[in-house]
């Protein structure tokens, strides 16, 4: 049983206020979405979430039943899709695949893979290097890159940028399989994705 | 495909056979795109050229041979390495792999992957710069297994100190010029050792002990020690 | 304030002890001994900066406080500033003793070093636009170059071959007159004092740059709003 707890997180930047006082608890089967204007720091407050950007006041916590996750191994617990997080381009898919297990400690199973890929749609072009890869591809591939370790926490920036209405499915599949046991984030403006959401934050108030 | 599959094993091996996946990985991608090693032994070749047309196998004395050749090859080594080291932190940079890494792979593993990486790079550096240097310059060494050892060193130590700056400038702006600088005052001590190491080695005298060697080796563990110390805090936020 | 007049006075006191009170040494020619009283206490407050910079480094990276990182900066910059004090003085010694002003004596490569790592440090400040993780990297340097420094006592194994006089001018060997003694020990009081008084005006003024910045107001008021609330 997981859960996520933000406190009190703020942020700032070279003299300018993105957010503050951002506060919320998730569990497991909740889908919370973080919508605002551009520039009002949806994806800042995800990079946080994610650990990647450290807040200016407040803190992240994450908790295995009451067990704290330390911060360090927070990593193993989430997936994150974002359009500023790319896949290598030099490689092909499978091979990104192989890969992100093999960093994460995952045995790679390619059959599996296989399975996530042909979800996506992509299991003609799976031995294609992604360079060659459309834009909507590529978002596809990324899909697959945060689900591959079954990570109990999701985090969706703008999911469904560059897909077409088939890409939006898969996303709103994604989304729907992974309510039932697990946790999710989305930051987006796209109505069809935050009506997924139980509750949401608008940044731009 | 549901939840539980994560491995939450922390064993030393784990962190090498994550360190492999990134050091392969690093590998297949220059292998494709040569986007390291064409600057650094495009560099390497022409400073040779350079050196060897200008100077050429004659005009250093006997007696003078063993120093300043020593001297010529390291400054032809060091300013390659310094030329292109840091590719494979930038690369990540720019192609905007390097939060997904820092979101999959562990600080540590990324770091000796690098590492890895980057002694792969300086090993075949070296052993097209080293052979070719000797037959254009004419470079006689006396003590050849002190010469192998010297270079080896080096190279190791080359790819300590400057690996963990490679990974501050990725983040840096103004990148090209920032990784020599900044890398060159912590390398100086080795380069110095390893110049020693090499006239010793060319000239043979007072060879015994190899003490050039041992201080390169140990530079080599304490950058090690330090950057894995030191690594996790410029990696993560 | 009463401390930079006493400071002022003491520094003018020194200055003309340096060149009325003590004595010319022997060995050297003309007056040139008399160096003793500005360069060493300059080497010796080069080498104390970047010594506390460094330390200053390791309690940031622990603390993540920015008063740390201020001192950190303010002893490298201070220390750049009495290192090329020490090179030009150290030099100007060399031209009128060895006969140039320079020549790769171990000291001065040593001092070389410490330029450039200083001008390094410099660099990579300049370089990181994110504040936070320009302390931090800037910390990690520092430390890194620390770490390097004791590699130069292997790598410069011919100390003893310098022409640096050590030997003859040591203080802490008897044989030094004693009023250069006084006076030599005077200066370094004095430098130290000088050192110090530079130090905390310069990180009051990183202190004052910082409070113009926005965000630290900002960050400033929410800290407090979390108190009282």
């Amino acid at each position: 049983m997981y859960s996520l707890k933000l406190s009190n997180i703020c942020k700032h930047y070279t003299g300018t206020l993105l957010f503050k006082d951002i506060s919320f608890e998730l569990r497991p089967g909740e889908v919370l979405a973080i919508t605002g204007w551009n520039g009002s720091g949806k994806s800042t407050l995800l990079r946080i979430i994610a650990g990647l950007v450290r807040p200016s006041l407040g803190k992240v916590e994450m908790f295995m039943g009451d067990e704290p996750i330390p911060k360090e191994s927070r990593r193993k617990f989430l997936g994150m899709v974002a359009p500023a997080l790319a896949l290598y381009d030099e490689l092909t898919a499978l091979e990104n695949m192989d890969f992100f297990c093999k960093v994460r400690g995952i045995a790679y199973d390619r059959e599996s893979c296989l399975n996530m890929m042909e979800r996506v749609g992509l299991t003609e072009n799976a031995n294609k290097t992604c360079r060659n890869y459309s834009s909507g591809m590529k978002q596809r591939l990324k899909l697959v890159q945060a689900l591959l370790h079954s990570p109990p926490l999701l985090l969706l920036d703008e999911p469904g940028c560059n897909l077409d209405s088939n890409g939006m499915k898969i996303v709103e599949d994604i989304i729907l399989e992974h309510r039932q046991l697990g946790m999710t984030v989305i930051a987006s403006n796209e109505k069809r994705e935050v009506d997924y959401a139980e509750r949401a934050i608008n940044l731009s108030e | 495909m549901r939840s539980g599959r994560w491995i939450t094993q922390n064993e030393p091996l784990t962190y090498l056979n994550e360190a492999t996946a990134i050091w392969l990985r690093d590998l297949r991608g220059e292998f494709r795109t040569r986007y390291a090693v064409n600057s650094i032994l495009m560099f390497a070749v022409t400073t040779l050229v350079a050196v060897s047309f200008s100077i050429g196998s004659f005009r250093i004395g006997e007696a003078e041979k063993p120093f300043l050749c020593s001297v010529l090859l390291w400054i032809i080594l060091v300013f390659s390495a310094l030329s292109g080291l840091s590719r494979s932190f930038v690369k990540e940079e720019e192609a905007g792999t390097m939060d997904v890494l820092k979101l999959s792979a562990r600080p540590q593993a990324v770091f000796l992957g690098k590492l890895f990486f980057n002694l792969t790079l300086l090993g075949a550096l070296q052993l097209i710069i080293v052979p070719l240097f000797i037959l254009l310059m004419n470079y006689k060494i006396a003590s050849p297994g002190l010469f192998a050892a010297m270079i080896i060193s080096g190279g190791l130590g080359l790819g300590a100190g400057t690996t963990i700056v490679a990974a501050m400038i990725a983040q840096a702006s103004a990148r090209g010029a920032l990784f020599a600088v900044l890398s060159f005052p912590l390398l100086l001590p080795l380069m110095i050792t390893a110049i020693k190491g090499c006239e010793r080695a060319a000239d043979g005298m007072n060879t015994a002990g190899w003490p050039e060697v041992r201080i390169a080796v140990a530079y080599t563990v304490i950058m090690i020690i330090m950057s894995l110390f030191l690594f996790p805090l410029i990696w993560e936020e | 304030m009463i401390i930079k007049v006493l400071l002022s006075i003491w520094m003018a006191v020194i200055i003309s002890a340096a060149f009325l009170y003590a004595g010319a040494a022997a060995g050297f020619p003309g007056q040139t001994s008399r160096i003793l009283f500005f360069h060493v206490p300059q080497a010796w407050i080069a080498t104390l900066s970047f010594l506390l910079s460094m330390i200053a480094s390791c309690i940031y990276l622990a603390r993540r406080s920015v008063k740390t990182d201020h001192l950190a900066l303010s002893a490298a910059e201070l220390g750049l500033l009495f290192c090329i004090l020490a090179t030009a003085t150290g030099s100007i010694f060399a031209r009128a003793t060895w006969g140039s002003f320079w020549n790769w004596d171990p000291r001065q490569t040593s001092i070389v070093i410490l330029l450039m790592i200083y001008g390094a440090y410099f660099a990579l400040r300049s370089a990181v636009p994110d504040p936070e993780k320009r302390r931090v990297f800037a910390a990690v340097y520092s430390i890194l170059a620390f770490v390097t420094v004791p590699f130069l006592v292997f790598v410069v194994p011919r100390i003893t071959a310098s022409l640096h006089p050590e030997n003859t001018m040591n203080p802490a060997k008897p044989g030094m007159d004693p009023k250069t003694l006084k006076v030599f020990l005077g200066s370094l009081l004095a430098y130290t004092g000088l050192f110090v008084w530079m130090l905390r005006l310069k990180i009051r003024l990183l202190r004052l740059e910082g409070r113009q910045e926005p965000e630290f107001v900002i960050s400033e008021k929410l800290k407090q709003e979390g108190e009282k609330g």
